[in-house]
């Protein structure tokens, strides 16, 4: 049994140890949003947060991510309540297919959690490992830049709202 | 192509699966239920499969084309709100169910491709939204007892002398009315929202993780299924070995299925790790046989056979003889595949005779056929939903994963979600076929063209096409018959007519008097399909290099040059045109060097400029300029996303794209051995749209063909290397 918080929630599974955070996330707790591209850690698609770094889920075991803080795409904001980024991207009109942005969205909001004002060289490491296939990248860039300028300076809100509510879910 | 007479002649001799449209000669109507499409809800008005207005003026709207990120949500509701009088934004977008009323009209069956959506939904999706119009209008005519040339409308609203009436107060008299039809359209001059910016409808859904593709679907009961794959495309299983995978934890079942073994668990993680430890031997077709090596020498011998003619115009062996200058130069495009984000997946639950189907699709109506046809039921019993595609580009048009799901649920009778890796794709797909190209070409003194003689040697996609598309299109064709026709043009397009799309973009653009266009087939036994852009993905990059060879020994400017042998192509001269100046504001930085090319396909013309340094040894692409003329442009926003993902996706080929294959299997698997263009990699593009009162035509696909010559062509200018091979590699 292997606990953690999830979008401000405290939950646990009986997945195996070696399961990937990302099958856990889609598959036990029900969150559709984090993509699976590669599961080799090379695309990018399954960022989410862990504690407030982007990481890559699909090479993630569960056991090492015990006690930590998870934000998915879906703690970050939604169709009501947009996210600084998440807004910028939709004025951008930054996808295409959509399969790659929610991981894009997770390493950019965690780029500007960290570097609230970063150079376009800054934004190209920092993206370097999401691929977008659909080659979105010019928009990418410049929803980034047009977010850092942005007054709103809270990257990742389930950080900054831990709730203690606790539910369950059995695997 | 719309610069290509077809002349009978020509037309029988190019013949198949041209730019990614479907076939000539079939007629592809296999999935007829006769009942209405749509279920209207609680007191909407219906009055066609594409349309309903809820009583509290709900609009919604029945895309009829599959999105893959080609924007045609965005597109296709914009034509039928311009003429309905409502703001794209407000209405809502469902994405259509397998009914011939979806039919794309230039298949005349339920596919999405080759560029075509908006050029063949103009007229129709506009007059739809006319005839619902006039029909709101005359319902409000009666209901407020006013004469109808008195009301107007605005978003969604009757403006009666003044006042606004929601469209929905009128919908119960208006289901009492006749639905007018060929009710006039507006003149291009009123539009008011083709032709506009806004955001693309699909923006938020895609910014939240909201939109659900394929791979999402998750429904009470479902299981995991992971098919263990041969190595050799075509190989069957011998013998398996399933005793350690029946043991580890959640496995429920092993399940051979067409393709190789199946191993089905509770959770995606379990039925993957229990299916790398299957024991499984092949028998093995000829293609084991194959490697990289063999295959370029048996092109390379094709080179010298004679061939068949694809196409012929005047004399070109005695152009060639007196021409002032020549080249004889041969390219190279690899095979490719699609790599779409998404892998490919399906769920099905076949139960009771009946099934449900979701899936992303280029056509959901040939997934209902193939569930169909596998669970051996009418299509009427087969609901087949449709999802968001985590990207195609002629992917998924090919629909292995569904036949896999449809026997998996047969033989468990549970729903199953069957999911493809990523190594699975790149390894176990489709694929791009492989080219060489060789052109023979002359120009005279007068800089005119005078002389092309071109040869394509590779495989053909139509076959293969065919033979997986026929199941789901015609569900009762049985298997016999199929592969009787896809035996038929499997030998006709060896030795007897030409797959247009092997040879298409090869010689269309240029006036060139004297032409000579032949096909050698070479068939290894890979399959083959369509894949972005099809045969101009390669014959624009031998064809544009090859203009470029012929500027420079002519001693002329290479636009220039463009420009005075299109005499007989108005449109894509004006394109280059239009390049041409805004080119000459371009200032490569020291080291930097500009390489143009230009090409029409899918109806559309576009010529593009790229900006290219040598660093470290390899090509940079700093900047790129795109101009494209499309006809009118309804989403001038969408259109420019198409032209810059195009350039990318078209770099990823240029810089990086290639499969190897060793004894028959294809030595890439994922991202680090099969590369795609990232952030940093990636060019600033600027696109400039031609103004054009032409109807609309295709631009998912015409931006790509120029840019991997246009980046050739500006290495050459960099470094005098003529790189004449994908993916471009200095010496
Ligand atoms: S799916 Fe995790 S990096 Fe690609
Ligand atoms: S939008 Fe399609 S992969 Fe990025």
């Amino acid at each position: 049994m292997i606990e953690f918080t999830l979008n401000g929630e405290r939950v646990r599974t009986d997945d195996s140890a070696d399961t990937p955070l990302l099958w856990v996330i889609r598959d036990t707790f029900k969150l559709k949003g984090s993509k699976f591209g590669c599961g080799a850690g090379l695309c990018g698609a399954c960022t989410m947060h862990v504690d407030g770094r982007a990481s890559r889920t699909c090479i993630l075991p569960i056991s090492a991510v015990a006690g930590k803080a998870i934000t998915t795409i879906e703690g970050l904001g939604t169709p009501d309540n947009l996210h600084p980024v998440q807004e910028s991207w939709v004025a951008h009109s930054v996808p295409q297919c959509g399969y790659c942005q929610s991981g894009q969205i997770m390493s950019a909001s965690a780029l500007l959690a960290d570097n609230p004002s970063p150079s376009e060289a800054e934004v190209d490491s920092a993206m370097a490992g999401n691929i977008c296939r659909c080659g979105c990248y010019p928009r990418i860039k410049a929803a980034i830049l047009a977010a850092a300028d942005s007054p709103v300076q809270q990257f990742d809100p389930q950080l900054d709202h831990p709730s203690q509510q606790e539910t369950e879910a059995s695997a | 192509m719309s610069t290509v007479d077809y002349s009978r002649r020509r037309f029988l001799r190019n013949s198949g699966i041209a730019g990614g449209g479907l076939l000539v000669g079939f007629s592809l109507t296999g999935c007829s239920t006769s009942a209405p499409p749509l279920k209207p809800l609680a007191g909407a008005l219906a009055p066609n499969s594409f349309v309903q207005i809820t009583p509290d003026n709900r609009i919604l709207f029945y895309c009829p084309r599959d999105e893959m990120g080609q924007g045609v949500t965005t597109g296709l509701t914009t034509l039928v709100a311009e003429e309905l009088d409502v703001n794209p934004a407000a209405i809502q977008i469902e994405l259509a169910g397998p009914h011939p009323d979806y039919s794309n009209p230039a298949f005349g069956a339920q596919g999405t491709g080759g560029s075509t959506s908006m050029a063949a939904h103009y007229d129709q999706l506009r007059q739809v939204g006319a005839d619902v119009r006039a029909l709101i209008l005359n319902a409000a005519a009666k209901d407020l007892a006013i004469d109808v040339a008195q009301l107007t409308t605005d978003n969604s609203f009757v403006i009666a002398n003044g006042e606004r009436h929601p469209y929905g107060k009128f919908v119960a008299s208006a289901a009492t009315l006749e639905v007018p039809v060929d009710t006039p359209v507006k003149p291009a001059a009123e539009f008011k929202y083709i032709g506009t910016e806004f955001p693309r409808l699909d923006g938020v859904i895609k910014s939240t993780g909201t939109a659900t593709y394929g791979i999402d679907i998750d429904v009470p009961g479902m299981h995991y299924a992971v098919v263990a794959r041969a190595p050799v495309a075509g190989s069957t299983v011998n013998t398996v070995d399933d005793t350690a995978t029946r043991d580890m934890a959640g496995v429920i079942d092993v399940v051979p299925v067409a393709t190789g073994i199946a191993v089905v668990a509770e959770k995606y993680w379990q039925a993957k790790k229990a299916a790398a430890v299957l024991d499984i031997k092949w028998d093995q077709p000829e293609l084991a046989k194959v490697t990289s090596a063999s295959l370029r020498a048996d092109y390379t011998a094709g080179l010298n056979e004679e061939g068949e003619s694809a196409d012929e115009e005047g004399d070109a062996a005695a152009a060639l003889a007196n021409a002032t200058h020549t080249i004889d130069s041969t390219y190279w495009a690899p095979h490719l595949a699609h790599a779409p984000m998404e892998p490919m997946s399906a769920v099905v639950h076949v139960r009771n005779g009946e099934a449900d189907v979701w899936t992303g699709s280029q056509g959901p109506g040939a997934v209902q056929g193939l569930v169909a046809r596998y669970a051996g039921l009418d299509v009427e019993n087969v609901r087949s939903h449709q999802t968001y595609l985590g990207g195609a580009f002629g992917r998924r048009a090919t629909l292995h994963h569904v036949i896999e799901a449809t026997q998996v649920s047969m033989a468990t009778g549970k729903p199953i979600h069957l999911l493809w890796s990523r190594e699975d794709d790149i390894k176990n797909g489709v694929f791009r076929p492989a080219s060489l190209m060789n052109i023979r070409a002359g120009v005279n003194a007068n800089g005119k063209v005078d002389a092309w003689q071109a040869k394509r040697v590779g495989g053909n996609i139509t076959p293969e096409t065919l033979k997986n598309a026929l199941p789901g299109f015609l569900p009762n064709m049985p298997e016999g018959v199929i592969d009787w026709v896809v035996g038929l043009s499997n030998s006709a397009f060896d030795g007897w007519v030409v797959d247009g799309s092997s040879v298409e973009g090869l010689f269309e653009d240029y006036d060139l008097p004297n032409r000579e266009v032949t096909h050698v087939t070479q068939d290894h036994g890979l399959p083959l399909t369509f894949w972005r852009s099809v045969g101009h993905s390669y014959t624009a990059f031998a064809k544009e290099i090859a203009m470029d060879e012929l500027a420079l020994l002519a001693d002329q400017d290479p636009v220039q040059f463009r420009i005075n042998n299109l005499d007989n192509n108005p449109r894509l001269q004006n394109v280059v045109s239009v390049a041409q100046k805004a080119m000459a504001k371009m200032q490569p930085a020291e080291g930097r060097f500009l390489g143009f090319a230009a090409h029409g396909s899918f109806k559309s013309y576009v010529a593009e400029v790229a900006e290219v340094s040598i660093e470290n040894g390899a090509v940079k692409v700093h900047n790129v300029l795109c101009v494209v003329d499309c006809g009118v442009a309804v989403n001038p926003d969408v259109i420019r996303s198409q032209m810059e993902g195009a350039v990318m996706y078209g770099l990823t080929a240029a810089l990086h794209g290639n499969l190897d294959l060793d004894d028959g299997v294809i030595r890439q698997s994922n991202f680090h051995d099969y590369p795609i263009l990232r952030m940093n990699e990636a060019p600033a593009v600027e696109v400039i749209i031609v103004e054009s009162r032409e109807a609309p035509t295709g631009v998912g696909e015409p931006g790509l063909p120029p840019i991997a010559p246009a980046v050739a062509n500006a290495v050459f200018k960099a470094t005098g290397q003529r790189l004449r091979s994908l993916p471009l590699r200095l010496a």
